[in-house]
């Protein structure tokens, strides 16, 4: 039975890790478009963004699951999205929002006077942002950011709201076969998925160890 | 396009709360003519053109797409996989492949995360029909056009085998923790003798509960325990006891479909030639069929 199950939970964690994979795909970039959006001068824009994040990040993500993929059809009547991109597109929203507020946090912490240092020496205000600030955005933001990436691998599990068929899904089939083990039993995948990210991200913040 | 996302969010809260209120008085709307007229709808309607039109096309719809999707859940013996298959069967996956067929069209089964959402999926063609042994209620009937009761069922109450002597009553069940579905058929029982309970996501999750010790007793379908519970099962130490009600198993469609009144003629056709008990025969069945369509 162990074999089986095994397999058949893997089968669900194929789609966990597509979706995790693809949400940081799509989150990780947009997240530090919304971030430019929630700093800019422009107070109209400025404030859109904010409340934008706020709504996001202030509402459940499985609500946010359920009018994405039902919302269309209840509201105007078109065909869906398909189950699988429906929830993607949730949750690339709802990271980058998460994302946006990190990068924020990063990009505001580095020192007015480095902006300074950069426009003496001629550089313009692109220069200033990719070889000074983002360098060392990247090497504050990766603590939040492992943080934020273990949370998403265990909400991955969310979209079995609307019958997208992940590794939780996998599990609790087998409570119709009168097994619960199996659905403890998932929790080992995440354990693992998790452990590897761990080390990655460790790995990837010594890496980053260039400047002190 | 934010913004957009707030609109929606908005909105559908609203459609939400509109069809909560409204729900009945739109259908009615829509279904007498049809009714009444006692045969086609043939004669021009100017009143309703677009809903007439709508409704008309969904056998049309299906067939363009080439896909019938039939929303259920994993519930033996009317949708099940064997082990170690990936294919769904049983007396309602056989039936449902069968009037796929005779309509020309592939059938697709989706596995429901949640039955409460199955006129959700409905309505918003995520899905083109809900089979699964689904209870004839007054809220499913306001949800949805339903077909002819193609079954019988009931609800019973599950308990231990050790103690079932106890409880052969209906009276003899107030001391019991109940677990039951989600606004189930069982959950309206319990809520007319009064009785409180946990819900649980399915009926599965409920006999768990009672099998764990976490609750003592549970309510499901007589088809199901007669399936899933007793020697030979998955829960060999459970057995069932009162008889709560009487009950009909019917297929939902969109309201308005014009596929209730294909599938009621293709079943009739189906069980005058024996077809049905045959397929009934295979999942032990047939007596409960046989009450619904002779009884």
């Amino acid at each position: 039975m162990f074999i089986p199950v095994t397999l058949s939970l893997l089968e669900g964690m194929v789609t966990t890790l597509k979706l995790f994979f693809l949400t940081l795909l799509f989150a990780l970039p947009l997240g530090l478009v919304i971030s430019f959006g929630s700093m800019s001068r422009f107070t109209p824009l400025r404030w859109l963004v904010q409340t934008v994040v706020w709504i996001i990040r202030g509402s459940p993500l499985m609500i946010q699951i359920l009018i994405i993929f039902y919302g269309p059809g209840l509201i105007f009547g078109l065909p869906l999205l398909p189950r699988f991109t429906a929830a993607l597109v949730a949750f690339a929203v709802n990271y980058a929002c998460y994302f946006s507020e990190i990068y924020r946090g990063g990009i505001q912490s580095v020192p007015q006077g480095q902006y300074e240092a950069g426009q003496v020496l001629g550089m313009t205000k692109t220069q200033i942002f990719f070889k000074i600030t983002l360098l060392q955005v990247v090497k504050r933001i990766v603590p939040p950011m492992g943080n934020e990436m273990i949370t998403l691998v265990k909400d991955t599990s969310l979209v079995r709201v609307i019958s997208v068929y992940e590794l939780i899904w996998m599990g609790e089939t087998y409570i119709k076969k009168g097994l619960i083990w199996p659905l403890f039993y998932t929790a080992v995948f995440y354990l693992i998925l998790s452990g590897i990210l761990t080390i990655l991200l460790n790995q990837c913040e010594k890496k980053l160890d260039y400047f002190k | 396009m934010k913004k957009k996302l707030l609109a929606l969010a908005l909105a559908l809260t609203m459609v939400l709360a509109l069809t909560a209120c409204g729900g009945s008085s739109g259908g009615s709307a829509d279904n007498p003519p049809p009714a009444d007229t006692s045969g086609n709808t043939e004669e021009p309607d100017d009143t309703s053109g677009s809903d007439q039109e709508a409704a008309g096309s969904d056998i049309a719809y299906i067939q363009g797409k080439g896909t019938l999707i039939v929303g259920m859940t994993d519930y033996a013996p009317m949708d099940y996989k064997e082990d170690g298959s990936d294919e769904w069967i049983g007396f309602d996956a056989d039936m449902a492949k069968a009037f796929g067929e005779s309509l020309g069209v592939e059938v697709q089964f989706l596995e429901l995360a949640d039955w409460d959402a199955k006129s959700m999926e409905l309505d918003t063609k995520a899905i083109d029909a809900v089979w699964n042994g689904m209870t004839l209620t007054d809220d499913v009937k306001a949800l949805m056009s339903t077909s002819i009761p193609y079954c019988l069922n009931s609800q019973v109450v599950v308990v231990n085998a050790d103690v079932a002597d106890q409880y052969q009553t209906a009276e003899s069940l107030g001391e019991l923790s109940f677990a039951v579905e989600n606004g189930s058929a069982g959950a309206e029982q319990l809520d007319a003798l009064n009785i409180s309970y946990t819900a649980m996501q399915n009926q599965a999750a409920a006999l768990m509960e009672v099998a764990s010790g976490a609750s003592d007793a549970a309510v499901i379908d007589l088809l199901m325990a007669g399936a899933m519970i007793g020697e030979g099962t998955s829960y060999p130490d459970l057995t069932y006891t009162v008889q709560l009600n009487d009950e009909e198993y019917g297929v939902g469609f969109r309201k308005g479909s014009d596929l209730v009144d294909a599938f009621n003629t293709w079943w009739n056709d189906m069980y005058a030639e024996g077809k049905v008990l045959e397929v009934a025969e295979t999942y032990g069945v047939q007596e409960a069929v046989k009450g619904a369509m002779e009884g």
